[in-house]
């Protein structure tokens, strides 16, 4: 019961951080659809690092699907569904090195990689397009620095969190 | 004491660089696959759902116009010698009049939600001299 209050305030948690971004254009500095901050993965991966794998695919699922039907679209849906799928595999699997090889550096930056080739992969197959792909070298740089930004708040997070370990779950 | 505490952590990892190093040589890779710049004509190719709209030689353009299209997010794109931009759209993001002006192979602009792509490509004449 404790798990479902707590994934479910992570939920929106994640989506105020995802409705919060759009609010910061982005598109003005670098005009390629698909680009953002990426703040909710903060959310993710705190899941993934406090919690267990099944909650941090809930929470990004939900986030995904609660997201796009508020302030989405269709299309904006899948977008994001297949970006999430493909960073939540690379966080995972990248974590198994957590604190012996990667920082949550390395995992933000393979996860928002990951998500960016999910986007133009689901948007090239949407639109029957391999056009998009064109998009992919910016996409991947500018998931680097959105990548360490997040890491940076969720490191930050992190400590503050092992710092006052008042809460169990 | 107090002791100070910095104000933000950060700890890279060796892993850290190898991820970020693979990430820039993966986009550096496919950069280079993608734009290419030595080419002789370039052919603007205006789509729609897959569907091509327009093929518009951009170095044989003199006088600038526009195009429609339509859907449930029409707009306008504009031609001009060498270039080609999203003029104005009613979509709601923006992103592609935001875009502006494309003008080199391989470059695009897209509006994700008209379901319209501009593309860029380069034609390559590899003939040196034509002896007739």
């Amino acid at each position: 019961m404790k798990k479902l209050t707590l994934n479910s305030i992570l939920i929106s948690l994640a989506l105020v951080l995802s409705f919060v971004e759009r609010f910061i254009p982005l598109n003005l500095l670098v005009p390629i659809p698909g680009l953002k901050l990426g703040l909710a993965n903060i959310v993710t991966m705190f899941a993934l690092f406090y919690l267990d794998i099944p909650s941090a695919i809930t929470i990004t699922i939900l986030r995904c699907v609660l997201a796009s039907l508020i302030f989405g679209g269709m299309s904006s849906l899948i977008y994001s569904l297949s970006g999430a799928f493909f960073a939540l595999v690379v966080m995972i699997m990248l974590k198994l090195g957590y604190e012996k090889a990667f920082s949550l550096v390395g995992i933000s930056m393979g996860g928002a990689a990951a998500h960016n080739s999910g986007q133009i992969v689901a948007a090239s197959l949407m639109m029957k397009n391999m056009a998009v792909f064109a998009y992919l070298p910016v996409l991947l740089i500018t998931g680097l620095v959105t990548g360490i930004f997040t890491a940076i708040i969720a490191m930050n997070l992190f400590f503050v969190f092992e710092k006052n370990k008042r809460v169990k779950y | 004491m107090i002791k100070e505490e910095p104000l933000l952590r950060l700890k890279l990892m060796y892993g850290d660089y190898i991820v970020f190093l693979v990430i820039v040589l993966v986009a550096a890779l496919l950069a280079a696959a993608i734009y290419q710049n030595n080419a002789d004509e370039k052919i603007a190719i205006i789509s729609q759902n897959n569907i091509v709209l327009e093929r518009i030689e951009l170095n044989k353009v003199s006088e600038p116009y526009s195009i429609n299209y339509y859907g449930e997010y029409p707009g306008t794109i504009q031609v001009d010698n060498g270039k080609i931009r999203f003029l104005s759209a009613e979509c709601p993001d923006q992103v592609c009049v935001n875009t502006g002006w494309i003008d080199k192979p391989g470059q695009i602009a897209v509006c994700l939600p008209a379901g319209v792509i501009i593309k860029i490509e380069g034609v390559q004449t590899d003939v040196d001299i034509i002896v007739k």
